[in-house]
């Protein structure tokens, strides 16, 4: 397929060849679902973003590039929608589900995150759209699945992240339990819709039979911190609570502060144990820590914590965190600055391995991207294009290739099927159409005064 | 632990998973005290690690500095479709283990290696665990409170992050394979992907040279967004509401149009912008309320809202996650049967299933040498005996180290 965007030059070139080309997903997918696009459509596959006439409202999620809301501003949306192709679509009129299910017939996966049930109400489910193509992959992330008594709950990244066990188990014990930054319970679930997706084409392709993957943040939560689970709680009995920055079960293990920062230090095996130990009686004739009452695994030292805390922050404040990180690294223990995301942005391990990629944007704009989750030696990851504007693919789409004329075409969008113009038009009916969208702000745009004024989708 | 647990989900996709492990250098989910029996000292097999991390495998012990051990392990990888391993730089190389060697075994090999750093770079031996990558990423920093400078998990979140995107990596290499013919390397950085988990949050700094606010549970574009106290010690309901229509949802649920008519209130963006009043005013209301009657009020209302669980809640007290089977029981061969967190892939034709909960080094010694590579008994006696295919019938030469995932 014809991309439509002009792709993105840079290292690895793009004459090499990617994992995924060749599959065509469509993505209906809020945030939440967004990840599992990027993470197929960076590794080549034709990712179609279905978005809703006037564009996703996903696109006014802040912050913003340079500080000023757009429909191509939110970071946001621009980091998860890198690769995509976008058409608008209006899937509640009855052209618009005649056009999806010409694009379903012709796709190998669907991303979709509707509450469960809502494609079916349209005669869009995968009941319906594997008479059409039976070897279609229909993989749904909602927040709890598609069965069980609480399917039609209202679920977000925090709430997903509460009832699947994350949030009592991150901050500190004297804090209210504390969500991780960036939406961790949404990235996990789109982790596993994409493994999940693949596995089910791979089916797919060897049998001719497609399935309905049902993804639950919930469980995905639940899933990711299995190693506080039910295997070890009904073990040892043990509930795992937030403790602060000191692991359960490795001791010592946190945060030691150092003169000008904090530096993560975790001992897990007892030679390591052994050689902080040497460290720290070398560096301050202390031999405390040599005592054999504390040799041996983290259980033995277990009882004595507070205590070789104590000792340790002595140690830790006589360095900065660079020298307690190079000179603990020299000598094999796990000693990790705590960094803050302009020092990320500084790293001299990723820079040496050119882990930001700078992608050109419309205007001549260039924007540094974080890259590759994994170097795949003979298809690699590749960001081809920005993250596209609303309806920026319709023609290429509705026209090359599901040939529809150009008078089709205009009359689709003068009825509002595709409409794809910006700003959008606010929806005519009060929107309970979508519970996955609820969780969205309403779209603000700038109206031509000037002013601010609310658009749909209500 | 990223590496243990991409196993683990292929074998509970049907994938054959045989892992290679020496007594001299066990997987660290078996270094393991039972709390209630420390004197037993190590007990690899009880381990709640082990099958959280390697269920569902084949064990296999071989003493990979021999040579006859590196043979043995070039022959299994031929007979694989996929090799992972977490070595350090270099180690597998001087085993003659190395891509190269592994892939005359095998010219179609995916082999992944799993890092902390990657397996280029200036710090490509620098050794981290889980929590070290959330300090490292940024991700420690730019969550939590505003007052707290370093938030960690206690589930070591970049190991589980990593294994899923490694997951996905060697997929597209299958994928990749079944079209092609052609095997490949993966280079899986801990670090990397910890990063790119939290790409759109490190956005802000590079496009816009400001380091993201710690925001806790707060957002920028919903309130109330929070944790709110419940009846009971450390009970909590997290509550999201986005827009005007939840607003005014969770204000009739709760009985109080005082906050509907509260010009702080007003709008979403009064609603940002005064949270900490708001969380106030809510903190006031859920506090002597039970967090489950509240929640399902709530859900009855439209509003998102979900207990914080512990692992306890989530078995005795979800039925949504009892309705869907999500904790497995697994077979255990000293235990009879354990329980896990289950495998949350949702495929709904080829549903997974996990095999044994994980056992000794050297369990499947005889059906991976003898069955699947055809060594004969008395050949495995031999090398046995010299050491070279290990068991865990003599006891673990060294019990190195502490007991964590």
């Amino acid at each position: 397929m014809s991309s439509g965007a002009e792709e993105i030059e840079h290292r690895g070139g793009t004459d090499r060849p990617q994992a995924l080309a060749g599959r065509r997903v469509l993505e209906l997918a809020d945030e939440s679902g967004v990840y599992c696009g990027k993470l197929l459509a960076d590794m080549g596959a034709d990712v179609i973003k279905i978005e809703r006439p006037g564009g996703d409202p996903a696109r006014f999620i802040p912050p913003f590039w340079g500080g000023e809301p757009g429909p191509n501003r939110s970071l946001f949306f621009l980091y998860t929608n890198t690769s995509k192709r976008s058409i608008t679509l209006d899937l509640r009129k009855p052209r618009g589900r005649h056009l999806f299910r010409q694009l379903a017939r012709r796709a190998h996966l669907i991303v979709e995150t509707f509450p469960p049930g809502y494609l079916d109400a349209l005669g869009l489910g995968y009941a319906s759209l594997r008479e059409l193509n039976p070897e279609l992959v229909f993989t749904s992330i909602t927040g709890f699945g598609q069965t069980g008594p609480h399917r039609g709950f209202k679920c977000s990244d925090l709430v997903a992240s509460a009832l699947g066990g994350a949030l009592h188990l991150t901050g500190a014990a004297k804090d209210p339990p504390v969500a991780l930054a960036g939406w961790q319970a949404f990235i996990t679930a789109c982790a596993f819709a994409a493994a999940s997706s693949l596995i089910a084409l791979y089916h797919a392709s060897r049998t001719g039979k497609g399935q309905r993957v049902d993804i639950s943040l919930e469980e995905c939560a639940a899933a990711a911190t299995h190693v506080c689970g039910a295997a070890k709680w009904l073990d040892d009995h043990i509930v795992p609570r937030r403790g602060g920055t000191r692991l359960f079960a490795s001791v010592p293990s946190g945060a030691y502060p150092c003169r000008d920062g904090l530096a993560y230090l975790m001992v897990n095996r007892v030679h390591h144990w052994r050689a902080l130990a040497r460290w720290v009686a070398e560096v301050t004739g202390n031999n405390v820590l040599l005592d054999p009452l504390f040799d041996g695994p983290s259980a033995n030292r277990q009882p004595h914590g507070d205590f070789l805390d104590a000792v340790l922050t002595e140690f830790t404040s006589r360095f900065t965190v660079e020298e307690l990180y190079r000179e603990g690294q020299k000598r094999h223990l796990a000693i990790t600055p705590v960094r803050t995301a302009a020092a990320v942005a500084g790293d001299d391990q990723l820079a040496a391995r050119d882990f930001f990629v700078p992608v050109e944007h419309d205007a001549g704009q260039t924007l540094a991207y974080p890259g590759a989750p994994y170097r795949l030696d003979e298809t690699p990851w590749r960001i081809r294009w920005p993250a596209p504007r609303p309806g920026q693919h319709n023609r290429g789409v509705y026209g090359s290739e599901l040939k529809l004329t150009e008078a089709e075409i205009r009359s689709l969008e003068e009825e509002g099927v595709i409409r794809s113009g910006w700003p959008p038009l606010a929806h005519p009916e009060p929107s309970r159409e979508s519970a996955s969208w609820n969780s969205l702000p309403a779209w603000r745009v700038r109206g031509s005064a000037g002013s601010w004024r609310t658009a749909g989708p209500r | 632990m990223a590496g243990p647990w991409i196993g683990r989900l292929m074998a509970y996709c049907g994938a054959e998973v045989i892992k290679v492990e020496s007594r001299d250098h066990p997987d660290v989910t078996r270094q393991y005290i039972p709390p209630d029996a420390p004197e037993r000292g190590v007990e690899t097999q009880l381990s709640p690690w082990l099958t959280d991390w390697n269920a569902g495998k084949r064990f296999v012990g071989l003493d990979l500095r021999h040579p006859e051990g590196a043979s043995i392990a070039r022959r299994l990888a031929a007979r694989c479709d996929i090799v992972v391993e977490n070595y350090s730089a270099g180690v597998l190389e001087r085993l003659g283990l190395g891509l190269a060697e592994l892939r005359r075994a095998r010219p179609d090999l995916i082999v992944l290696s799993s890092s902390g750093y990657g397996a280029t770079g200036p710090c490509r031996h620098y050794r981290t665990w889980g929590p070290n990558l959330e300090a490292l990423s940024g991700l420690a920093t730019v969550s939590g409170f505003p007052h707290r400078p370093c938030t960690i998990t206690q589930y070591a979140y970049p190991d589980v992050a990593s294994a899923l995107h490694g997951l996905f990596a060697v997929l597209c290499a299958l994928e990749y394979r079944s079209r092609t013919g052609q095997g490949q390397h993966i280079d899986l950085s801990q670090f990397e992907v910890t990063v790119a988990s939290m790409g759109h949050v490190l956005l802000e700094f590079l496009a816009n040279g400001v380091e993201p606010p710690r925001l806790g549970n707060r957002s920028r574009h919903a309130a109330p967004h929070g944790c709110y106290p419940c009846a009971g010690g450390d009970r909590w309901i997290a509550i999201a509401v986005a827009s005007d229509d939840g607003w005014e949802s969770l204000c009739r649920a709760a009985g109080k149009p005082r906050w509907r008519s509260d010009p702080r209130f007003a709008t979403r963006e009064e609603r940002v912008a005064n949270a900490a009043a708001l969380d106030e005013e809510v903190s006031q209301w859920t506090r002597t309320r039970d967090a489950y009657e509240l929640m399902h009020e709530l859900q009855r209302a439209g509003v998102a809202a979900g207990v914080v669980q512990t692992v306890e809640d989530q078995f005795l007290r979800d039925p949504q996650l009892a309705a869907r089977g999500f904790f497995e029981r697994i077979s255990h061969a000293r235990k009879g049967e354990v329980v896990a967190n289950g495998i949350p892939l949702g495929l709904t034709e080829t549903p997974g299933r996990t095999g044994l909960a994980g056992s000794a080094i050297g369990a499947d010694n005889e059906y991976v040498l003898g069955t699947l590579l055809g060594m004969r008994a008395a050949e495995i006696r031999r090398l046995a005996d010299a050491g070279v295919v290990q068991g865990e019938h003599a006891p673990l030469s060294a019990c190195r180290g502490a007991n964590t995932g």
